[in-house]
């Protein structure tokens, strides 16, 4: 009941989105569409309900009175703070779309900014030519740098005026792009979809149960 | 003093890079930007889009890649409104959605395009893929309504769209994985033509896609949207920003190359 | 007024965040914690209001009120769903397995034949698509040597990832290639990945600049 179940139900609905997509049939589609439609009322509860342990893990922080728990407090202002307007009177309300626009908008954007200071600290420390394939990936990191900005080819027009080819900071940039990042990436693709198609095999077929949890 | 170089402290080097952005935006710079053939291809297959026609503005993207997609989707609405081609807005990611209503609204602004005529923002739906296969069939099993409530059967430019049948092109402005997403599920079980925007972080991964033409067009990050900008002849802030880019380019290819002679150097001594 | 309030707290979580640059701090610590606890608070509102409403609140209404068969149907995936609120109670956690079992087995089952198609078909159509243009006689001479290149490095690339044989003699040197053009694929995604990284703190610079001290001076 406890693993069966679950088990059976995975292979099912598995098995149904698989042969529902081949078959024309009126039949078959209605069914693939009422499938369709108990994903879509069932995936929401999901995403609610990971919130909600999510908010459960910080009460826990507040009540085990761990490092910075005082903090936690703060997560339950902000989590106010969106509900109290949001959820009575919907996203669409100018208060809601005032706080997102002046407090959530803000530190997404500045947190991941600070990436920036980052990496041209360790670009310094840990970008080094040590060997040749550290230096093949230097060597593209910094044409691609330079022929993403403009100032690459204004640079290469100025000083290799006397040379036929305009533009060949952001030509070789792009030549790179579409030919050898192409084929790793390629290669890349073909191997992460060979795995998905065979795990996704391997969950219909229940030899894959890790979503099931430990227990009983 | 070479030990020094090496081990410089950080918060010096957060300092250059600081000031590598701060005195071009006081002091700004242009350069002449070269248009690259992904974001051209793009360009030119909404020019093809007659008059009328539809697209769908995906905005898979949150305020962390606000800097590079924003300017992007600002430069196509822009190109769509002129050339009187209808938007359809929407996300599959939930915090795209006030970002994208917001745009919409400063667009219009600036544009005085119309509700419901030239434009129309549906929101958000949680589900991914069976997002993308539903609204394939039938747009209002997904989103019955537009963002504000008005129901999609009184809208003046829903009246004749039913599913991606009538849509031309859909441009999907993305940070993530959303846009393998569309190709997967979109462009293979119903030929929607598809179109990408994305953030930098992205951009490399996008190229076998275009070389199959499962992307008919790619706008690479914000050196992309500064092209678009210079395409629909209205510079705005990607070429702002792309000309102050160029500055702390410069500063990290020139710490990577101080970083490296000081490396060689040592390692000589060493042996 | 609104809108000036609006760019001066946003220029104070601005800076809040970037004292971290100097060190760990209380300030930093405010903004980080506020920021997860008003995401949070938004993806809440979002789901209800965006997800929940639409998808389950609204089939609900409408099979209580209209009592179709066909209505009443949405009832069971909507009692599905509840289960995932067991997860609360540590002794009827078991019975989330239900609804992502469902959850997980619909993905699996639409991800096959789409995934195959888009990725594995498609992309090797791509891969030797272009000798089919070298078979008619209409690719360049450099057309010829990047249709080569481009096989070389997808074979090399999916060698180094090929496990089941052990990189020894010709295959130790064709995953050895393979790593090259790994390298050049990543020394691009950094290039780009700096481009992106630069771009936001740029715009936060701009809107510090001029947004915010365009309301002061």
């Amino acid at each position: 009941m406890r693993r069966q179940v679950p088990l059976i139900l995975c292979f099912v609905f598995g098995i149904v989105m698989i042969f529902t997509q081949f078959i024309p049939h009126s039949l078959s589609q209605s069914l693939h569409q009422e499938v369709r439609q108990w994903y879509l009322i069932i995936f929401p509860f999901a995403l609610v309900f990971s919130s909600i342990a999510l908010i459960r893990t910080h009460v826990m922080r507040i009540r085990r009175r761990t490092e910075h728990w005082r903090y936690s407090f703060l997560i339950f202002i902000g989590i106010l703070m969106m509900v109290v307007i949001g959820v009575p009177f919907g996203p669409q309300h100018h208060v809601f779309e005032w706080l997102f626009n002046n407090v959530q908008v803000p530190m997404d954007a500045t947190m991941f900014s600070l990436l920036a200071f980052f990496i041209a600290s360790a670009a310094y420390r840990a970008f080094r030519a040590r060997t040749l394939e550290a230096s093949l990936l230097l060597v593209t990191a910094l044409i691609v740098m330079l022929g993403n900005v403009p100032v690459g080819d204004l640079v290469w027009n100025t000083v290799f005026a006397w040379l036929p080819w305009e533009n060949a900071t952001s030509g070789m940039k792009q030549w790179i792009l579409d030919n050898p990042n192409l084929s790793a990436r390629r290669g890349i693709i073909l191997g992460i979809s060979l795995g998905v198609i065979s795990q996704s095999i391997r969950i219909i077929l229940g030899i894959e149960r890790s979503y099931l949890g430990g227990g009983d | 003093m070479l030990e020094k170089l090496m081990s410089i402290d950080r918060r010096i080097i957060f300092i250059l890079v600081a000031l590598a952005v701060i005195l071009p935006t006081l002091i700004p710079v242009s350069m002449p930007i070269s248009v690259s053939e992904p974001t051209q291809k793009l360009y030119d297959y909404i020019e093809t889009i007659p008059a009328g026609g539809t697209i769908m503005l995906v905005f898979d993207y949150g305020p962390a890649s606000l800097a590079e997609l924003n300017p992007m989707a600002r430069a196509i609405m822009k190109q769509c409104f002129a050339k009187d081609i209808r938007v359809i807005g929407l996300t599959l990611y939930a915090v795209g959605t006030t970002m994208g209503s917001t745009l919409i609204q400063e667009v219009v602004e600036e544009t005085g395009a119309v509700d419901g005529e030239d434009y129309v923002f549906l929101g958000f739906r949680p589900g991914l893929e069976l997002v993308i296969l539903g609204m394939g069939t039938d747009i209002t099993s997904i989103f019955d309504r537009d963002y504000n409530g008005k129901p999609l059967s009184e809208i003046p430019m829903m009246q004749n769209v039913t599913n991606y049948d009538q849509v031309d092109l859909l441009v999907d402005l993305s940070a993530g994985s959303l846009t393998e997403a569309w190709i997967t599920y979109a462009n293979v079980q119903f030929n929607l033509q598809i179109a990408a925007g994305v953030t930098g972080v992205i951009i490399s991964q996008m190229y076998p896609y275009l070389q199959t033409g499962q992307l008919v067009g790619l706008i690479p990050g914000i050196a992309g949207a500064a092209e678009y900008e210079r395409l629909i002849e209205a510079p705005a802030k990607g070429t702002l920003w792309i000309n102050i880019e160029s500055f702390v380019h410069l500063l990290i290819i020139g710490l990577v190359v101080i970083g490296n002679i000081a490396f060689f150097i040592q390692r000589r001594r060493e042996e | 007024m609104e809108k000036i309030i609006g760019i001066w707290i946003a220029a104070f979580l601005t800076l809040c965040i970037y004292s971290f640059l100097y060190r760990d701090n209380p300030f930093y610590r405010f903004a980080e914690y506020l920021f997860v606890g008003v995401s949070l608070g938004y993806s809440i509102v979002l789901q209800i209001h965006q997800g929940l409403i639409p998808f389950a609140w609204q089939p609900f209404s409408a099979a209580v009120t209209g009592g179709s068969l066909t209505g009443l149907i949405k009832l069971i995936p909507i009692a599905i769903g509840l289960l995932f609120f067991a997860g609360l109670s540590p002794q009827q956690t078991w019975l989330i397995r239900y609804p992502s079992a469902i959850l997980i087995g619909v993905t699996s089952g639409v991800a096959i034949p789409n995934v195959l198609q888009a990725h594995i078909f498609e992309q090797t159509r791509g891969t030797i698509g272009p000798f089919a243009a070298i078979h008619a006689g209409t690719l360049s001479g450099w057309g010829v040597f990047e249709a080569i290149l481009m096989v070389v490095g997808v074979v090399c690339t999916l060698t180094y990832f090929f496990f089941s044989i052990e990189h020894r003699g010709p295959v130790k040197w064709v995953s050895k290639v393979g790593i090259a053009f790994l390298m050049i694929g990543f020394g691009s995604a950094f290039g780009n990945t700096v481009m992106g990284r630069v771009a936001l703190l740029i715009q936060r610079v701009d809107f510090l600049l001029n947004d915010w001290f365009g309301t002061i001076f």
